[in-house]
């Protein structure tokens, strides 16, 4: 974006921030995106100057690039507009002139390197109405506490459940919603997955020179490479801090340079690709064992030189960022070892982020200011979104008597 | 395993000093940092170690971020504080991570709520009331004299009857042992069946922590100690921040030191019993003391005795009470003897965060805290009569990492809505009921299906609190030649 407007626009993303509800100012209205489930824009500024300021519109949405731009335009062409001002290249001469804004757009989408879905299968229609389906059912299981729990076997409980599901005509498609995901799109991850290592297993031997040649180059670089982590500065961790932990959910945007060269920015390219595949059979709600992501974007930019991240994750970010660290060190070292600054690393995925206080302190320098930020289910997390699906599929489903206790049990 | 210089760390870093049964609280502010200055370098000797046992009385001494100020540190050494610790407890971003809103907001607090207003802590400890009013009388006379202090406050925590809070609970029942203190390692398993072994790191900086690595520590450049007072900072360089390494020598000041946080928690035990009574009335709308103590330890976690619940689900059981060996994952995975959002599964989840119980159990072993708190106030004589006398629990906890440690616990865990899968709800005892994404309720997990407790209360209110630097007896020296 244009750097002598870069006040301008942080004072109209504060403006849309503010709206109460969020997300219902009237020139921006991600509210009314059904399509949504998390969007944010967020100003990058490089504080070494080798960048003008870069605007990041982020967007998790259910279904077609196609049809979801035709929404937003539809719903948001005037706030598209006014921002959009404020960046190079663009030509639109009002909101009305759909066709450059639209052409605006598509000629600065980038696509993940590498990407995570915490709720793999469900739109955001789908898990706001499984919970508001849920609240119902805990309503209703309040009552029925109320009337006495004694002597009321768990068999005749579900069916009253299921009486009282059923007496809803608005909860109708409970019986026949689809499922998450079909068989093939369980399996075609798992095949490319175990085929890449097949034929790395396969390989082997051919590879096994260029190998030595590349974990040698790469340990001189560990040794040499420069690691300069600042202590923490207290002002901008009180900012980013202030715009934390208001609801269940938070939103992280990172931006860092990639180590200079092109050794690191191949390695790079290749771990987030190999990344990407371990995601994509990640569909149970978890990566790496982390249960709190909703979703989590690594995208190249600027030629492979800058490394964007960004995610919507539950919980607060310290905590995170622990987790990370105890879980899937190895995954974010790989990524983030490549990155300037990281601390010290062995054989690209070891150390680093074991050295919590001064990865913590990077990763606070490296993340931006969320302008804008909106979530469509502010109170579900990851596991929450899930076990209300967990509970809805098995409502109508037969289940023996011990199923039938454990189903009672996820209340 | 670390061999630890004791007599250099502070005793209530080691010790409960359970064996003293009576303790006051000094908050004291500076007016005379020169006299402060003097008065510290005289009172580094008579400071309680972690080395031997006092068999009569105990003195230790801690300093707000505003205290170190006052006494003269320069800025640069202060700016190698950690953020919380800077901020101090009753800042806006502490005060939202703690969930200290409403009744408990800084705002209203008795002290404290001024960061600046609170500088030096002085914990006196005496075997009876005897010893402890004659050290009181020593030192507040030498105080009043030469210490270029103002008392702002004294907080008593009187002897108390027995080791239970004034719920009602046996309280400091869990208790991590720091590695290599053997002594304690075997006191714990013989109370409590368990012990729960900690890297030195997690209590005392300059220490390896359960990551592997020495918790960061405060440092000094090396002009600033002239006479040497301080050790050497000792981390490797490639694990030390930028601008530090690029400083040729500095001194670690926080070398066998710690962090030490203080609330003081004001317990409405009266509203907790009578709130209990209600919610298990019968149908006549008679009191049934057999149910409402029992849902008061599915609040909790653990019976009076201190019995916990995954070991006896459906009464009190004096053959458990001090039972601390026990996880939940194999017996309790859902709560049904103990609930997911109970005071003690919040407070410590052991082998339940995770799917796999050791990794859970290391996880969690990197948030535990030394817990030195006791109550003040006199016992309710009658729990469901209210009596309009203040009483509560002065929360005292030891740790390397504030963040990560109390701060940690006290928002991931204890006010977390969404703790373990719940929605809506925090700690029923400590966590704040008034919070946005809370609803004031209590899932208690039961078959056919779990009660859902509702219009929850907060029965503990904050009153008063600081985060304190507990310097190691050589960093107290130095803190005495500053200036000079």
């Amino acid at each position: 974006m244009d750097p002598a407007k870069l006040a301008s626009l942080e004072g109209l993303l504060q403006e849309i921030q503010d709206s109460n509800p969020t997300g219902h100012h009237a020139a921006l209205p991600l509210a009314d995106l059904k399509r949504l489930h998390f969007g944010s824009m967020v100003i990058f500024k490089d504080p070494d100057g080798n960048y003008d300021p870069t605007l990041v519109f982020e967007n998790n949405f259910d279904g077609e690039l196609d049809d979801y731009l035709e929404d937003l335009l539809e719903r948001a062409a005037a706030g598209l507009h006014q921002i959009y001002s404020h960046c190079f290249d663009y030509r639109a001469t009002g909101s009305q002139d759909r066709e450059e804004i639209l052409a605006f757009l598509h000629a600065h989408i980038v696509r993940p390197n590498a990407y995570h879905i915490g709720n793999v299968g469900r739109g955001v229609a789908r898990i706001k109405q499984e919970e508001e389906m849920m609240d119902g059912i805990e309503a209703f299981l309040d009552g029925f506490a109320r009337e006495g729990l004694e002597g009321v076997s768990p068999g005749s409980l579900r069916n009253s459940i299921q009486r009282f599901v059923e007496s809803k005509p608005e909860w109708a498609w409970a019986r026949q919603a689809q499922k998450r995901m079909t068989f093939a799109e369980r399996l075609i991850p798992w095949v490319k997955l175990i085929g890449v290592g097949l034929l790395v297993l396969i390989l082997l031997p051919l590879l096994l020179p260029f190998l030595t040649i590349y974990v040698i180059a790469l340990r001189w670089r560990e040794i040499t490479d420069r690691s300069e982590i600042p202590s923490p500065e207290q002002g901008q961790i009180q900012r980013l801090a202030r715009r934390e932990d208001h609801i269940v959910q938070n939103h992280m945007a990172s931006l860092c340079y990639v180590k200079p060269g092109r050794f690191r920015r191949a390695t790079l390219r290749g771990v987030l690709w190999l990344a990407n595949l371990v995601a994509r059979v990640s569909y149970n709600g978890k990566l790496s064992g982390l249960d709190s992501l909703h979703f989590a974007h690594w995208v190249l930019i600027d030629n492979g030189r800058r490394l964007l991240f960004l995610t919507n994750y539950d919980g607060s970010w310290e905590n995170y960022l622990d987790d990370f660290i105890d879980k899937a060190a190895l995954g974010l070292t790989g990524i983030w070892s490549n990155t300037m600054d990281f601390p010290r690393t062995s054989f690209l995925v070891f150390g680093g982020a074991r050295d919590a206080a001064r990865f913590k302190a990077i990763a606070r320098r490296t993340q931006a200011y969320t302008n804008v930020w909106f979530s469509a289910y502010p109170k579900l997390t990851v596991q929450g979104v899930d076990k209300n699906s967990t509970i809805r599929e098995d409502l109508f489903r037969s289940l023996c008597e011990t199923a039938t206790m454990n189903w009672l049990r996820r209340f | 395993m670390v061999k630890l210089h004791r007599g250099d760390i502070q005793g209530i870093i080691f010790s409960a000093y359970s064996h003293l049964a009576c303790a006051s609280y000094l908050l004291l502010r500076i007016e005379d940092a020169a006299a402060t200055r003097r008065w510290l370098t005289g009172i580094a000797d008579k400071i309680t170690t972690a080395d031997g046992k006092e068999e009569v009385f105990s003195i230790n001494l801690a300093l707000t971020y505003c205290g170190l100020r006052k006494l003269g540190l320069n800025e640069a050494t202060l700016n190698t504080f950690p953020i919380a610790f800077r901020e101090g407890v009753a800042s806006q971003n502490r005060s939202r991570i703690l969930g200290d809103t409403n009744n408990s907001a800084p705002l209203a607090w008795d002290w404290g709520g001024d960061p600046d207003s609170i500088h030096i802590l002085l914990l006196v400890y005496g075997k009876n009331e005897k010893a402890l009013n004659e050290q009181l009388e020593q030192r507040k006379a030498e105080l009043a004299d030469s210490s270029g202090t103002v008392l702002v406050k004294e907080l008593s925590a009187g002897r108390q009857p027995d080791s239970k809070e004034h719920f009602g609970f046996a309280d400091g029942i869990g208790q991590p042992v720091i590695e290599g203190n053997e002594r304690h390692e075997k006191k714990q398993r013989a109370r409590t069946g368990h012990a729960t072994v900690v890297k030195a790191g997690e209590f005392i900086l300059g220490h390896v922590n359960e990551y592997g690595i020495p918790t960061t520590s405060p440092t000094v450049d090396a002009a600033y100690d002239p006479r040497r007072l301080l050790p050497r900072y000792e981390v490797p360089l490639d694990l030390r921040f930028a601008d530090q390494s690029m400083a040729k020598d500095l001194r670690d000041l926080g070398f066998n030191g710690s962090y030490l946080v203080f609330r003081q928690l004001a317990q409405n035990v009266a509203g907790f019993w009578r709130f209990l009574d209600a919610a298990t009335h019968g149908a006549l709308g008679q009191s049934d003391p057999v149910a409402r103590e029992r849902l008061g330890a599915k609040f909790v976690g653990r019976w009076p005795s201190g019995a916990p619940l995954v070991l006896s689900p459906d009464r009190d059981n004096v053959a458990y009470k001090d039972e601390n060996n026990f996880g939940y994952t194999a017996t309790d995975r859902d709560g049904l003897a103990c609930p997911i959002g109970s005071h003690i599964r919040r407070c410590n989840p052991r082998d339940s965060r995770d799917d796999d119980p050791q990794k859970s159990l290391q996880s969690v072993r990197r948030h535990r805290l030394m817990r030195r708190g006791r109550s003040y106030g006199h016992r309710i004589s009658d729990n469901l009569v209210e009596d309009n006398v203040e009483r509560g629990l002065h929360f005292i906890c030891i740790n390397a990492d504030i963040e990560r440690q109390f701060e940690f616990v006290q928002q991931t865990w204890i006010n977390n809505t969404v703790f373990g899968g719940l929605r809506g709800e925090t700690d029923p005892i400590v966590g704040n009921q008034d919070a946005g994404t809370c609803d004031g309720m209590m899932t208690v997990p039961g078959d056919p299906v779990r009660t859902r407790i509702s219009n929850l209360r907060c029965f503990v209110m904050v009153k008063g609190g600081a985060y304190f630097f507990l310097p190691s007896i050589n960093g107290l020296r130095y803190l005495g030649t500053l200036g000079s």
